[in-house]
């Protein structure tokens, strides 16, 4: 049966490689050209966006939540230009250049744009292929329908990038995409792709076919990670002129990306001795990047260990331990009390904590009411961390930050304009900001959210 | 016990409807009265045998938020028998009041949800008999702060270790069906109300008569449909369950023809037709986080708007909140369930509804459309002590309930239960957890959790260690 499963893997390996040419010209978004866009139709230029005037906005408290330094400035001022934030500070020692039109936001809230960072919402939903147990070349990218319905409803509360990934009824189930949610053309919205590999290592692969095992899980992750692995060195090798040129392998050019670095494995891992095996296995073992995607149940245990691997920790869609003999009593782990899953990796000395959705599992525009739920369950947001969590710490962690994130100079101007604390519930957005532009507004919008 | 506790129920109503089917039900309304002269003999004889003390209970030191607008900063709730005896500051207590301090904390009416699924542990049968209070569904509902709640077509509260009297009204609802997809019973519907009230006219004209002509016949029952005659008699409130704009429209037709206050829940495109609604004297049940997109074969306004509640509060809409999850998820996502009916108001917040109509819609507003506001809904004197003690404004996220208290009696406390002690614990039960470590530290005991037990509340306690026992086994 082993044998046959490889085989199957193999064979499928193959099979992609046979197509691969024409998903290929989608594939790299740098590499080849694309062709040249027919010119927009001229329009009147909106403050903020490129090409346009600058923009100016007081407002009673901006929360730029930088990784490092002050965390929010008071009665201050954000500065835009070209769709990127060009200053920001307190109203007093930040002036307003000349030209620059000015909104009066009140006494409203500024925050950065939420970042999702496991989301299935970007596009059409047929992204849970499950012919093979691991398809590392397979990508969502070729789904994604931007700014559609779903994405305008999470604009409108705040959420202006997300990792959109594929679900998770594999092993590997293919590689997400990093986009944003406000721009009409992929070319626009996109960020990184691949923006992550989707590895899912318990849960749901084990309803694969005639159903699999947690072992042969992990040994034949184990086995295509070897493979990819070392196709990626061989790459590096050559690039480095200490080795012949290895054969194009479309379905482990994935590897080479995370081999490098410029991507990561985004894993939907949950119960203790599964979070155990994506510390040890993709983290130690082959060295790559991983950050827990799907941080529920007993996970937390191992906080500390995953701290100490610098492996964050993105919490979601569960965000509370049950003391329950019901369903999920079968992750081992039953608690004396209803426990917040992020105050407990909190509790265990981690730091890197985020939020996310498994949208639609909880609908995408409630990404905020994760942190809410976060601190009502004894999560410790004394210092923003709730904030940071759903901005900061997920762009940091899909190695994003230099774009998104924080409202920091030299960044995309993505932020939302809100009453109040962003994790209650009771707080309306009022406008939205995607690299300068405008878009979701209350003022002349319908309330969507 | 429970038996007795039953008839008497029963009693109850059949005495409340009595002055207004007097005659046409002679038979039942015969029975009732044999029935309650019955158990009157009963109560007189244990009123002579033992006469049971006054039971005095006071809620002490607390921002007093009573629900009705008025807020009485660190005010005292005094309660006597269950029933609120006074709500002021400096306050006279006799001497065997037990009291709970709730100062730095907020009291609140306990919260009414208006329907909920599995807080009371029962599954259909009369509630006496199917209840079960010990439940741990039942203490997540007290620690979200609900102590009565819709279950079908009754009122129910959640007394915790005992069932009696918890039936506060147990005929509510009629509830009809109104579907564009079935013109042919909408045709049926009406025309039951409009024999139904037919009926009612020539009944009415017929009790009049029948005074000087004794020998004059009582009009026909025939076409008089039972549900709509209740409506009509204004016994029961008509519920409907729909939520397109059309439908709606038609229910409001039918309300005002008929001359009912319609109770709708769902009402997913109402804010499209707010002031119709508002005119036919609806009231709402909905749930502000539903979705549901436009229907592409219409040109106007539809669908779901996160500002429906707000809408429908303007055009003088009464609205009752309820999650998207009616039961006790323990699946592990929070925040959509029934344990977490405030957070489900605060996105009615969101959409623009004030904070006081949001209170009212989880305590007053439905405690009316059950027509239990007599009893249960807001902080006033006369009714029952049912509140909740929070630390801080109930509708918060990050609030929490720290007592629960249900008929005068203390029936939650979220350091004795399993659930949330452990996150943000109290400071003083924290320094009394110490102590039972065997540590060396200052002995400084909850003084309402002292009071109460050296009062011997057997009956509670007993109730918590079965509890306890029970969560014990589960967790085995």
């Amino acid at each position: 049966m082993v044998i046959r499963n490889t085989s199957r893997t193999l064979v499928g390996a193959f099979a992609l490689a046979l197509v691969v040419p024409c998903s290929t010209a989608r594939a790299s978004d740098t590499s080849f050209p694309t062709p040249t866009p027919p010119a927009a139709p001229t329009a009147t230029l909106i403050a903020g966006e490129k090409g346009a005037p600058g923009l100016a906005i007081k407002t009673r408290k901006v929360l730029t939540v930088p990784l490092e330094g002050t965390q929010y400035f008071d009665n201050a001022v954000v500065l835009v230009k070209d769709g990127k934030i060009t200053a920001v500070g307190p109203a007093a020692s930040t002036p307003i250049p000349a030209g620059f039109e000015t909104i009066d936001a009140g006494e409203q809230w500024i925050m950065p744009g939420m970042i999702d960072l496991h989301s299935h919402v970007g596009g059409t939903f047929d992204i849970n292929e499950m012919v093979y147990l691991t398809n590392p070349g397979l990508r969502v990218s070729t789904s994604v329908i931007p700014h559609n319905d779903t994405l305008k409803v999470a604009i409108a509360s705040g959420v202006t990038s997300i990792l959109f990934i594929p679900g998770s009824g594999v092993n590997v189930g293919g590689q997400g995409v990093l986009i944003k949610t406000g721009h009409d053309k992929y070319e626009d919205a996109l960020i990184r792709n691949p923006g992550s590999m989707k590895l899912a290592q318990a849960g749901n692969p084990e309803g694969w076919t005639i159903g699999v095992g947690r072992s042969f899980m992990n040994w034949n992750t184990r086995a295509m990670f070897s493979r990819g692995m070392l196709y990626a060195q061989k790459w590096e090798a050559f690039e480095k002129g200490k080795g012949p040129k290895p054969e194009r392998n479309f379905d482990l050019d994935i590897f080479r990306e995370l081999h490098a670095k410029r991507t990561q494995i985004s894993t939907h891992t949950q119960i203790f001795q599964v979070v155990m095996t994506t510390l040890t296995m993709v983290r130690q073992q082959f060295g790559i990047d991983v950050y827990i995607d799907h941080g529920e149940m007993a996970g937390y245990k191992l906080a500390g260990f995953a701290k100490e691997l610098g492996v964050n920790a993105i919490i979601g869609p569960r965000n509370v331990e049950v003391p329950t003999r019901g369903f999920i009593n079968w992750t081992g782990s039953n608690p004396e009390g209803i426990l917040g899953i992020a105050a407990e990796y909190q509790k265990r000395g981690m730091k890197m904590i985020g939020f996310n959705t498994d949208a639609p599992v909880i609908p995408a525009e409630e990404l905020f009411l994760q942190a809410g739920m976060a601190i009502r369950h004894g999560f410790d947001a004394t210092n923003l961390e709730s904030v940071r969590g759903l901005t900061i710490v997920p762009a940091v962690t899909a190695g994003i930050a230099d774009r998104v994130g924080s409202i920091e100079v030299g960044k995309d101007a993505d932020f939302v304009i809100m009453s109040g604390d962003p994790a209650d519930p009771r707080t309306a957005v009022q406008k939205v900001f995607i690299d300068g532009k405008r878009v979701y507004d209350t003022a002349k919008d319908k309330r969507l959210f | 016990m429970i038996l007795i506790q039953r008839l008497l129920t029963c009693c109850f109503f059949a005495a409340l409807a009595l002055p207004v089917h007097a005659v046409p039900f002679q038979d039942e309304g015969g029975d009732a009265k044999k029935d309650e002269k019955q158990d009157d003999k009963k109560d007189d004889k244990k009123d002579d045998d033992k006469k049971p003390e006054d039971r005095w209970f006071a809620v002490v030191g607390g921002d007093v938020y009573t629900g009705t607008g008025a807020v009485l900063r660190g005010a005292t709730v005094l309660s006597k028998n269950g029933k609120i005896e006074k709500i002021d500051f400096d306050v006279y207590m006799p001497p065997e009041t037990k009291t709970l301090d709730a100062t730095g904390y907020r009291v609140y009416p306990g919260l009414v949800a208006i329907s909920s699924q599995g807080l009371l542990g029962n599954s259909g049968g009369d509630f006496e008999d199917t209840i079960d209070p010990f439940n741990s569904r039942m203490i997540l509902g007290l620690a979200t702060g609900i102590t009565t709640t819709g279950s079908g077509s009754s009122a129910v509260k959640l007394k915790r270790f005992s069932v009696d009297d918890m039936v506060i009204n147990d005929k509510i609802f009629s509830i009809f069906s109104w579907s564009n997809r079935s013109p042919r019973g909408k045709y049926d519907l009406r025309e039951k109300f409009k024999n139904t009230s037919e009926y009612l006219r020539q009944y009415r004209e017929w009790e009049k008569k029948v005074k000087d002509q004794k020998d004059l016949a009582e009009p026909s029952k025939k076409n008089v449909d039972g549900s709509c005659l209740s409506v009509l008699k204004g016994e029961t409130t008509a519920k409907f369950v729909n939520n397109d704009a059309d439908e709606l429209l038609g229910i409001a037709r039918l309300a005002q023809e008929f001359g009912f206050r319609p109770v709708i829940e769902g009402a997913q495109e109402a804010w499209t037709v707010a002031d119709e609604l508002g005119r036919a004297g609806a009231r709402v049940i909905l749930t502000p986080r539903d979705r549901r997109p436009k229907s592409e074969l219409q040109a106007r306004e539809g669908g779901t708007s996160i500002e429906n509640a707000a809408i429908l509060h303007r055009a003088g809409i009464p609205i009752a909140i309820v999650p998207s999850t009616e039961g006790v998820d323990l699946g592990g996502i929070a925040g959509r369930d029934i344990i977490h009916l405030p957070i489900e108001v605060g996105f009615a917040v969101r959409g623009g509804l004030p904070e006081q109509a949001a209170l009212e819609s989880i305590t007053i507003t439905p405690a009316r459309i059950m027509g239990v506001s007599h009893r249960v809904g807001t902080l006033e004197v006369g009714k029952d002590c049912d509140l909740i003690v929070t630390d801080g404004d109930v509708l918060h996220y990050k609030s929490f309930v720290q007592y629960a208290v249900v008929d005068g009696k203390q029936v939650y406390d979220k350091e004795r239960e399993l659930f949330y002690a452990q996150i943000r614990p109290r400071p003083v039960a924290a320094e009394a957890k110490k102590v039972d470590k065997g540590e060396t530290a200052p002995v400084k005991v909850d003084p309402a959790a002292d009071a109460e037990k050296k009062d011997g509340e057997k009956k509670d306690d007993e109730g918590k260690d079965e509890e306890k026992k029970d969560d014990e086994k589960k967790d085995g």
